[in-house]
């Protein structure tokens, strides 16, 4: 393998980015991304579980008999999401209620099991770690990009802290509610897609 | 005119091919097929069949629309003038805006039976929301054929005829830029433009808003143009319709259509319902500035079915999809929710449904395009807005998600037509 | 590689890979849990907090910015009983039983509920528990109860909310009212939520001069002076409908009725004892 650590890292935050290029889990990516600080959480979250399951399933890979590869890696994964959402529910109660079952959802993401599936089982540890913190990373900046929007336009907060006063506070800035409705997530992903492809042509798919 | 067509033909090289001004090619070219019959002509070898273009059908589409917005200007103004007169009785405090300083200013008053008066005040409420919707929505699609290389078309006009109709006469003026920029490139430029949208452009506009300001157009409130009068839409009434009174023998809905003073005087009820649903049909009603009268929605029908530019297929699949959903729920019934027991007329009255179903169901590029396909469409549409009005709590009006998921069907059903007619002719080949 | 698929192999690996994970998993699980269930107790109080307005009465700020000994200062203020809603009358309960006791388990369990039918005031509930978890706010010096908390429920529009309720001491003003689990529409029902429009429920009037219960959400702005409603959440009329329809349902005789009747009593020869 000639691929370097920094490669792996970087690559997936925008040449192949899970999310806008390969269109992975898109599910929590709707979910989550009303507000900043939640999508922060799940995005620490799921890069805890991307770069930890690409490890340990490095780690083992030569051991594991073809026949049931999916089940191991899946069985790795699902013990990871259960310990990250245990720990959040004792450190991070409030935010962990906001993302309700969305954490337990990470098993069903495909990005990690992708990573897993098609990264870990053939490349060494190190690498493979440091990959599914690139990939972890390119799903975090998505979700932060789409945050940002929603929690903005929506809200009129970021963080929660106020940037535009609403009008049913006594300012000015009339919230728009589509940003609170998962729906509008994919109108900001399919717009940054849009961007990401005008700036790198040669993401665009042939028809 | 030939002053004109001098000055055009003067300044053309500046906008050709390698002139200073090659980017702005799309607004001269605009401005000259405007004015001026288009320069080329077919070549090679064509069938003509019939000498309508797109020109010519997008101003036959207007042209149906201008009944409709006449008497829309006219209804805005008379509902206003109206609920003045009924607050000044009532010694309510109510406060008007700028449109009202304009209309005092140019000498009328807040006549409710002076036709004129009413018809004034209705174009100063509709007059900024339709040049604010031309203006923003024509810039739109200006940027993109620049920076695309296409021509400007005259898709727009309809558009930005169609969305202001659909708005309640107190939209501010700041939504009616974000929610025409919005239709224009989610739901026309991102695919390509003119023709190539499947979602019908006015109504994604309208749906934009419905979703991103649902507390202020949702209609369930406040839709006459005077600060400070309250009331719902006969919809947004119906949806909310609380217990029938006690002892009460009509459906719960039917008290929350007429006066409270009456309930319970079965004549009184069914004398205030009658004239509650004439002015329904008629389009004496708060709503959306356009899409009150079901009366001249009829005669727009006639003018786009007699043109052959709406398909009929498509109105009567709606019509016939509404009565068969709401006889087949008045039959089901339920005993929470009183608008199951709704009749059919009533929902072909009231709300926008008969302005969606001829002017938005029948949009040429999102609709099915085969004959067949027309009909399922239609049908599709029609379920789909009965079944949102009665059965979903949360929005009293279906026509415009209606027309939209009938829009994102409407290739499938093509396909499948299509695929149908391909295998029935495989199989007639076959067996001679 | 013959050696990596072989039956014997594939069912070690799946053995050996079964016992690390779920030692790894029900570690965790046991470790966190004291922490956890300290966290649950803690959001409990914390929207008690919120109802009550101790935490802005006393810190000026929402009780999920205090820090611990602040919350735990406050909480001792709070005690709990049960309450049987049919005769009104507490329970004798431990301490243990008190903190078992889950209003959910019991809302759904058979012979700890009962089915509601009341069609004035329809909370689209099928059943509610027999009892309810209800707390008190003594001041401390005080000596007496100066408000008391009852929890609520009813549907809005997509689902439940389920919330606090405090009333004053005169059993008929509100201190406040707060839902902390609701699946309402953000920025239009989920305005239940909203500081601002929670804090119009300060002070209005739970019943009118019959005894009937009347607070109520308005439709649209609340009229001034009217001391039973607040101003209606905007785009949401069937959020609002809800809230008025629970408010007035557990106020009614069908629920805390005749609890509120037996605490009044209470607190009228309290404070004659007091004299």
């Amino acid at each position: 393998m000639s691929r370097k650590a920094s490669d792996v890292l970087v690559d997936p935050l925008v040449n192949n980015n899970p999310i806008a290029l390969q269109i992975l889990g898109i599910c929590s990516a709707l979910a989550v991304t009303s507000k900043m600080e939640t999508s922060l959480v799940m995005s620490l979250a799921v890069i805890a579980v991307t770069a930890c399951s690409n490890l340990a399933v490095s780690a083992i890979r030569n051991f594991i008999p073809s026949s049931i590869r999916i089940i191991v890696q899946m069985v790795v994964i699902a013990s990871l999401v259960i310990v990250v959402d245990q720990i959040l529910k004792a450190y991070l109660f409030d935010i962990s209620k906001q993302l309700s079952v969305f954490v337990g959802l990470i098993i069903t993401n495909c990005i990690v099991m992708g990573r897993a599936e098609g990264f870990a089982m053939k490349n060494g540890a190190g690498l493979s770690f440091f990959d599914g913190i690139g990939n972890g990373l390119g799903y975090g900046l998505v979700l932060m990009f789409v945050a940002f929007f929603r929690e903005l336009f929506g809200n009129g907060t970021l963080f929660g802290i106020e940037i535009f006063q609403l009008d049913r506070n006594g300012g000015w800035y009339n919230p728009n509610n589509l940003m609170l409705l998962p729906p509008s997530a994919f109108f900001l992903i399919g717009l940054m897609i849009w961007l990401i492809r005008v700036w790198k042509p040669e993401q665009i798919e042939e028809a | 005119m030939k002053a004109l067509r001098d000055v055009l033909d003067k300044v053309h090289p500046w906008f050709a091919k390698g002139g200073p001004l090659e980017v702005a090619y799309p607004m001269y070219e605009a401005l000259d097929t405007f004015l001026y019959t288009p320069g080329e002509v077919a070549e090679g070898s064509t069938h003509l069949r019939d000498g309508i273009d797109l020109k010519r059908m997008m101003i036959t589409v207007v042209m149906a629309l201008v009944p409709i917005t006449l008497f829309g200007m006219w209804n805005v103004g008379y509902q206003a003038n109206t609920a003045i007169a009924a607050m000044e009785d009532a010694g309510q405090r109510y406060t008007l805006d700028w449109h009202y300083t304009i209309h005092q200013a140019i000498g009328f008053t807040n006549d409710a039976s002076n036709p004129a008066d009413n018809f004034v005040l209705g174009l100063i409420h509709f007059l900024p929301i339709y040049i604010v919707c031309m203006f923003v929505g024509g810039h739109v699609e200006l940027v993109f054929s620049v920076l695309r290389g296409h021509e400007i078309n005259e898709g727009f006009l309809v558009t930005g005829l169609l969305f202001p109709l659909t708005l309640p006469p107190t939209i501010p003026l700041w939504q009616v830029a974000v929610g025409i920029a919005f239709g224009v490139i989610v739901a026309k430029e991102v695919f390509g433009g003119t023709g190539r949208n499947f979602l019908n452009v006015a109504l994604t506009s309208r749906a934009f808003l419905y979703f991103a300001y649902a507390g202020q157009i949702s209609g369930d409130k406040v839709w006459t143009a005077v600060d400070g009068y309250s009331g719902a839409t006969a919809l947004g009434k119906m949806a909310g319709a609380g217990p029938a009174p006690e002892g009460a023998t009509e459906s719960a809905w039917v008290y929350s259509m007429v006066d409270v003073a009456d309930a319970g005087n079965a004549e009184a009820i069914s004398a205030s319902l009658n004239s509650t649903l004439m002015n329904s049909f008629l389009g004496v009603i708060p709503g959306s500035i356009g899409e009150t009268s079901t009366l001249l929605c009829m005669l727009g029908a006639g003018i786009l079915i007699a043109t052959g530019i709406g398909s009929w297929r498509i109105m009567a699949g709606v019509v016939g999809g509404v009565i068969g959903t709401t006889l087949l729920l008045n039959a089901v019934g339920s005993e929470t929710n009183p608008m199951f027991e709704v009749p059919f007329w009533w929902h072909l009255a009231i709300g926008g449904l008969s302005f969606g179903l001829v002017y938005m169901a029948t949009d040429p590029v999102s609709a099915s395009m085969t004959d067949k396909g027309k009909w399922y469409y239609g049908i599709l549409i029609g379920f789909m807005t009965v079944l949102i009005r009665v059965v979903n709590p949360a929005f009293p009006e279906g026509i415009m998600l209606a027309v939209l998921f009938g829009n994102v069907f409407a290739p499938l059903i093509d396909y499948f037509v299509v695929q149908a007619n391909v295998r029935r002719r495989v199989a007639r080949y076959a067996t001679t | 590689m013959q050696q990596r698929d072989s039956l014997f192999n594939t069912l070690l690996v799946a053995t050996v890979l079964c016992v690390v994970c779920s030692l790894a998993v029900s570690g965790a699980a046991v470790a966190l849990r004291p922490r956890q269930e300290a966290n649950e107790k803690l959001d409990q109080q914390k929207n008690i907090l919120d109802a009550t307005g101790l935490a802005i009465g006393e810190y000026g700020v929402q009780a999920s910015m205090l820090d611990m000994d602040q919350i735990t200062e406050l909480n001792g203020w709070i005690s709990e009983k049960l309450v049987d809603l049919e005769t009104g009358q507490y329970l004798e309960a431990s301490a243990d039983e008190l903190g078992k006791y889950d209003m959910l388990e019991a809302a759904s369990g058979s012979d700890t509920s009962v089915s509601i039918d009341n069609r004035t005031y329809n909370i689209g509930e099928p059943s509610r528990p027999k009892i309810m978890k209800v707390f008190f706010v003594e001041e401390p010096g005080s000596n007496r109860i100066s408000q008391v908390v009852l929890p609520v429920f009813g549907k809005g529009l997509w689902g439940t909310l389920y919330g606090y309720l405090a009333v004053r001491s005169d059993l008929n003003t509100i201190q406040g009212l707060t839902f902390y689990q609701h699946k309402e529409t953000p920025g239009l029902g989920g305005e239940v939520d909203n500081p601002s429009w929670k804090a119009q429920w300060e002070g209005v009037k739970l019943f009118d001069e019959s005894g009937a219960p009347a607070a109520m959400v308005a439709k649209g702005p609340a009229p001034t002076g009217d001391q039973y409603a607040v101003d209606g959440l905007s785009g949401a009329t069937i959020t609002s409908r809800g809230v008025t329809n629970l408010l007035r349902y557990w106020a009614s005789d069908d629920a805390y009725g005749p609890y509120l009747d037996t605490l009044s009593n209470e607190l009228a020869s309290s404070t004659e004892g007091a004299n």
